[in-house]
């Protein structure tokens, strides 16, 4: 019963940072009806990018976060302008998943030359610190990681709900038809949103570094997670994202806890196929037929 | 005459925007019925709705006397009910001759037959004619001019034979001589059997070839009647007019 | 002048039959063996990737179960003539397609993204197994398999013409699909599913069974490879590499044709194999294959033969108008009618 409460515990916690990805992921599907498949290989990329921060000028990553997010939202309006847009004009959008999918393999490349393929992690001097409540361990990290999450989670529904640009990134995502006639300049609104993506894995790497030991090719790993996440919160859905995450996450814990670590891995796959068994939407998506 | 299709108090909604908002209207069988309604009246959520490309929230829809509210477009298609798009929506990548052979169904049996066979190419054949696509039959669908593809579409849509064909704004971008080609198509069409429930924006097509003409506004179907009547008609002029 | 299709089929198999004949070297011979590998791959994958429109990027896990697969039938077996694990293969295939059909059944009822999402998760929980499930894959330390006992002068024949019939039953599936129905209905999928279903097109079944029958031969191919190599570690009997490498080349020869993965093949491994010497490093192919292909995508989308095809196209056409005497008609689409047809048919 203790690791079962102490599953639920760190699988709530972890869930925050796995929310604030998928939210990301989610965000630019809703947009641009692209699943954004190199979303945990940014991920991986800003922790590379905390970490050099961190051994090289000795920059927390949590504060090295406003500085990462920056340079992660301009690589993510870059890479929309530069490989997706031009697919758009062209009417080929079936092509954006795979285009996605080598950007992520051209980040992998990229890290191994510059970082090499051992292991690295982010080993800040609180890293190993925890407390204790009423008998459960809660890590420090894990902690302000699930603090920050929220925090990045409530601008991102400020950013949604009280902007305009928010409102017009609702907008797209209901109708983007109609969303296109009143104006709504949808160029700006996708170029945008994807960087919007990008930095929520901003956000997410530094953490991800101080949590987990990474490598190059661990966006693979990240990437199958996050996909399960979106599906199971709904395509399109950020909400839905949030609370996905926070399921699978608990869920992978409680597994991990009771049954085994190794089998915790699998979680999210069997989550996958139940929600395309059950309820193929998601929890909070719309059944598409192709009206157009 | 019969109502071949009946829509029964249905509603969707948005995002809490009713886009239809408990519509009812029927067709009458052999008819050509128009529908129309100014911007947002939702004619388009309806159609897509009635054809099973949108599921919706509350209401029935019944088609030739059986409820298939929530059925899927393949499935009305089978029965019977067919439709076009507004964006003329072909199979760019096949010949104008396979769009017509896919439209006309084939079962499971037939999927190891040949890709275009004998029996495809005469079925296809008079259709071909009479669209004066023949010249054009092994074109890539990519390849025509906007106003073939329309006549295509329309074209595909009748391989299956079927008893009711909803039109999505046929007239949509098209020139003036297409439009009075398509509507001798309908016009023959309808001698033959078909009755047609056509979205329209162009009043004066709508007007011209439809009777009767039931109108929509802010998600529910407020009046139905002759040309005549509905054009001078207060709530139809105030739908159109006011807000 | 173009030949006829079967005429060209029964040229590109005499030259697969006749070519290991030439006493070509061992380092030629090896060479030939990936690219067979990779064109068989790449035109299984073009079945459903190509046509059908739903690109699988989970073929690598495919291509390690049918690697594992032959391994465990053959864990401590002693072999006789040598040829008994390619006897085997139909059942390496059968396997491949029965995990197959499932996956393709959940994963294809909806739209193509969700497909990629769980081909690429379940590349990731293969390898995953691959690596945890040690009583039946040997885990890290890798599993062995019994060597092949073929003379050591001709030892890469035998893998060269097993590889070429699966190559040409590959390509031999892949032209009966193109001219049946089965075709029509993945190119109509690929064009427009949601109509393509409207108009009562079966999709789902041919759907599943165009992935069935694609995994079916990438594990037959990973078969061959593991008794090739006769150790296979898991990192890379399940990589993504192979994955992107068998897209690459579909995309580079132009997906959605039956020449095109071969070529692509031919290209991409050949100089893969010649590079390896220089490059070594896996990370710089993931750099080159990743920037080939945003290249191929943007620049060159529709891959070699299509374009080739297309400008043939037009040329033939503009021939046709010259001769007729007429101005060069412009094959794309305008958004003006053809009034010269609608007048002649318009007056009522």
């Amino acid at each position: 019963m203790h690791a079962l409460i102490q599953g639920v515990i760190l699988g709530i916690l972890t869930g925050g940072v796995y929310a604030l990805m998928a939210s990301g992921q989610t965000l630019i599907f809703g947009i641009m009806k692209v699943v954004n498949l190199a979303q945990g290989a940014m991920v991986i990329m800003a922790a590379y990018l905390s970490y050099q921060l961190f051994t090289r000028f000795g920059v927390d990553p949590f504060l090295a976060i406003p500085i990462t997010t920056v340079l992660m939202f301009a690589f993510g309006v870059g890479v929309e302008l530069l490989f997706l847009r031009p697919l758009r004009r062209e009417d080929k959008s079936e092509l954006s998943l795979l285009v996605t999918f080598a950007v992520a393999l051209l980040i992998e490349g990229v890290l191994s030359v510059t970082w090499g393929t051992t292991y690295r992690s982010i080993n800040a001097s609180y890293a190993n610190s925890s407390w204790t409540l009423w008998g459960y361990q809660i890590t420090v990290v894990r902690l302000w990681a699930f603090v920050l999450s929220l925090v990045a989670l409530g601008l991102l529904f400020w950013l949604l709900n009280r902007t305009r640009f928010g409102r017009a990134v609702r907008a797209t995502v209901q109708n983007p038809q109609s969303a296109r006639l009143l104006g709504v300049e949808a160029q700006w609104v996708s170029a945008l949103g994807f960087g919007l993506g990008a930095a929520t894995a901003a956000a997410a790497g530094s953490v991800y570094g101080l949590l987990y030991p990474f490598y190059p090719g661990s966006h693979y790993d990240l990437i199958s997670r996050l996909l399960s996440i979106v599906v199971l919160g709904g395509l399109g859905s950020v909400g839905g994202a949030v609370v996905a995450g926070v399921i699978v996450s608990t869920s992978s814990a409680i597994v991990a806890a009771t049954i085994s670590p190794a089998w915790s891995e699998m979680t999210f796959f069997v989550i996958l196929i139940l929600v395309l068994l059950i309820r193929p939407q998601g929890l909070f998506g719309n059944v598409d037929r192709g009206a157009i | 005459m019969t109502d071949l299709l009946s829509v029964h108090d249905v509603t969707k909604i948005f995002g809490g925007v009713h886009a239809v908002d408990g519509a009812s209207l029927s067709v009458q069988e052999g008819t050509i019925t128009a529908l129309i309604g100014p911007n947002g009246s939702g004619k388009t959520t309806l159609f897509n709705i009635i054809t099973g490309y949108l599921k919706a929230d509350l209401g029935r829809v019944e088609f030739d006397g059986r409820d298939v509210t929530g059925s899927h477009p393949g499935r009305l298609y089978r029965q019977g009910l067919s439709r076009t798009f507004q964006q003329a929506r072909i199979f760019p990548q096949l010949s104008v001759q396979e769009n017509l052979v896919v439209a006309g169904g084939y079962g499971w049996r037939e999927l190891f037959t040949s890709r275009v066979g004998r029996k495809d190419r005469e079925r296809a054949a008079s259709l071909l004619e009479e669209f004066r696509l023949s010249d054009v039959s092994e074109l890539f669908a990519s390849e025509l001019s906007y106003g073939q593809r329309k006549l295509l579409e329309f074209a595909a849509v009748l391989m299956s034979a079927p008893r009711l064909v909803l039109l999505d704004e046929p007239t949509a971008g098209v020139n003036p001589v297409l439009i009075e080609t398509m509507e001798r198509h309908i016009r023959e069409r309808n001698a033959a059997g078909i009755t047609f429930l056509i979205v329209e924006h162009d009043m004066t097509f709508a007007m011209r070839l439809c009777n009767p003409v039931i109108v929509l506004d802010a998600g529910r179907a407020i009046f139905s009647g002759e040309p005549s009547v509905v054009q001078n008609n207060a709530l139809v002029l105030d739908a159109y007019l006011g807000s | 002048m173009r030949l006829p299709s079967v005429l060209r089929g029964g040229v590109f198999v005499a030259v697969l039959v006749t070519v290991p004949m030439f006493g070509l070297q061992h380092w030629f011979l090896n060479l030939l063996v990936f690219v067979l590998m990779y064109a068989t791959m790449s035109s299984a994958w073009n079945l459903v990737g190509g046509f059908a429109g739903y690109p699988s990027l989970g073929h690598a896990g495919f291509f390690g179960i049918g690697a594992y697969t032959i391994a465990l039938i053959f864990k401590d077996h002693v072999l006789t003539t040598g040829y008994e694990p390619f006897l085997l293969l139909p059942l390496v295939g059968l396997v491949g397609g029965f995990i197959g059909w499932p996956i393709a059944l959940i994963s294809m009822r909806t739209r193509a993204d969700v497909f990629a999402i769980v081909t690429i998760t379940f590349l990731f929980v293969v390898q995953t197994l691959a690596f945890n499930l040690h009583d039946l894959t040997g885990g890290s330390q890798g599993a062995a398999l019994p060597i092949p006992p073929f003379p050591a002068a001709t030892f890469e024949l035998p893998f060269y013409y097993v590889l070429a019939a699966l190559l040409i039953l590959t390509m031999g599936l892949t032209f009966a699909t193109m001219r049946s129905k089965v075709g029509l209905s993945l190119v109509s999928i690929r064009a427009d599913e949601d109509k393509a279903r409207g108009v009562g097109v079966p999709t789902m079944g041919v759907k599943v069974l165009a992935f069935s029958v694609s995994v079916g031969i990438t594990a037959m191919v990973g078969a061959v490879w593991a008794y090739y190599q006769s150790f296979i570690y898991p990192q890379f009997a399940v990589d993504p590499l192979v994955t992107i490498a068998i897209v690459l080349m579909t995309f580079l020869g132009g997906r959605g044709t039956l020449w095109g993965p071969v070529l692509g093949a031919v290209i991409l491994e050949s100089g893969q194999q010649l590079l390896t010497y220089q490059l070594g490093a896996v990370q710089l192919y993931l750099i080159v294959y990743a920037l080939l292909f945003l290249v191929i995508i943007l620049l060159l989308p529709r891959g070699i033969l299509p374009t080739i095809q297309d400008r043939l196209r037009l040329r033939r056409r503009r021939r046709r108008a010259d001769a007729a005497g007429a101005p060069p008609g412009d094959p794309t689409p305008s958004s003006e009618p053809d009034t010269a047809s609608m007048l002649g048919g318009g007056a009522s």
